[in-house]
């Protein structure tokens, strides 16, 4: 990663704080514009009843500010503002955890939460595997393995500051998930109808193998109405484990390497330890046991959002191309090899359990 | 993003100060404060 080194301020906190704005604005111009992008393109298809997948505006802001970093450059008046990405990246998380209810787990039901635990065990266990044979960067096969096992970007914007990730991996692997979760979308209802599936056999999968809520609700609408519902239900399920998949790994990565150095482990894993986690889990929690209004569950989902439009935009602004095509074809091989396996394996679970235990 | 560069005390008071900001804008949105905010 190419970063810019902010000298450290001498100055009043009026004067640094002055120094933000040219970079703020430019996030909000930046993010604003990918929004734009997203919906100008909605709008467009829906009118002219083109199937066209929904890119997201986290890809648009990410790809424009890629484009601004990587041709003209990031003057140095606006790269104290755009260095706040990393705090709008926090305040977001734990905002999100509005979206997680953990009460939501209790509806599926039986038979279809196992199946839940064992496609997560599963997903995370062959991506490691898949990361390790094709000798990816640790960190960018952890994301790769949380984004594809458990909820896609939400899941990548929440592991990538708690295991402290570089801003490639995390840009690399949003863009694999999102081109995947794209093409699933031509690919599973076709799949659905050749075998017969039931409703909620298909709801089942696609909130399963599928792994962005968005792709995952439209791949379970695409199919039926009854199997849409199934298909957020699942796909809810998996993002109220987010939490506690995101901490075990800022643990693990807490705890390697320099915590055999330290004496009292446990003070060292609380100095490192990622406190906006605990923040979304409080979010989460208090979300759960009924403390905000659904209104106001969809305002605080939606100053998330604009949070991560600045989050996103800055990720871009902030990126080498450079540094990520050093990276190469590998981590793309993994993404899509990784999916194409969760997608099959779902599949054989929901298809077996539908066949011998009725779902 | 890395935080190994900056000292432990910086890493922990963005963390504190974004969890602050989240949390004061999740009371306001609880206490009707704010008007309901749109995407």
């Amino acid at each position: 990663m190419v970063t810019t080194i902010v000298p450290v301020c001498t100055e009043t906190p009026v004067r640094r704080f002055i120094a933000l704005i040219p970079g703020l604005l430019l996030l909000i111009a930046v993010g604003y514009a990918g929004k734009s992008i997203e919906q100008s393109i909605a709008v467009y298809t829906k009118a002219r009843h083109i199937t066209f997948p929904n890119i997201e505006y986290v890809l648009w802001a990410i790809v424009i500010g890629l484009v601004i970093a990587n041709t003209v450059g990031v003057p140095r008046i606006f790269q104290a503002g755009v260095a706040t990405y990393e705090f709008w990246l926090k305040a977001g998380i734990v905002l999100l955890g509005s979206r997680f209810l953990l009460g939501d787990v209790l509806h599926l039901g039986g038979i279809s939460l196992l199946l839940v635990a064992i496609a997560i065990t599963l997903s995370l266990t062959f991506m490691h595997i898949l990361g390790r044979t094709f000798r990816l960067k640790p960190k960018l096969t952890s994301l790769l393995a949380i984004g594809s096992s458990i909820c896609g970007v939400s899941a990548i914007i929440a592991a990538k500051p708690a295991i402290d990730a570089d801003d490639e991996d995390a840009s690399y692997a949003i863009a694999a998930i999102l081109a995947l979760g794209a093409i699933s979308l031509f690919t599973f209802p076709l799949v659905g109808h050749s075998l017969h599936l039931s409703d909620k056999a298909y709801g089942l999968w696609a909130g399963l193998a599928v792994d962005n809520t968005a792709e995952a609700t439209a791949a379970g609408a695409l199919y039926s109405d009854a199997a849409g519902k199934v298909a957020v239900l699942a796909k809810t399920t998996r993002n109220a484990l987010i939490g506690f998949i995101v901490l075990g790994y800022a643990l693990y990565w807490s705890a390697r390497g320099e915590a055999q150095a330290v004496k009292n482990k446990a003070a060292f894993l609380w100095r490192k330890f990622p406190k906006f986690v605990l923040g979304f889990l409080l979010i989460s929690l208090l979300a759960t046991l009924g403390f905000f209004a659904k209104p106001q569950l969809v305002s605080l989902a939606n100053l998330s959002r604009w949070a991560f439009l600045l989050t996103f935009a800055g990720v871009g602004l902030r990126t080498s191309l450079r540094e990520l095509g050093k990276q190469g074809w590998r981590p793309f091989a993994v993404g899509a090899i990784g999916e194409v396996f969760i997608a099959l394996l779902t599949l054989g679970l929901v298809y077996g359990a539908d066949r011998y235990l009725h779902l | 993003m890395s935080n190994n560069d900056s000292p432990s005390g910086q890493t922990i008071s963005l963390d504190v100060y974004a969890v602050a900001l989240a949390l004061v804008l999740a009371l306001l949105v609880r206490l009707n404060l704010l008007p309901p905010i749109k995407w």
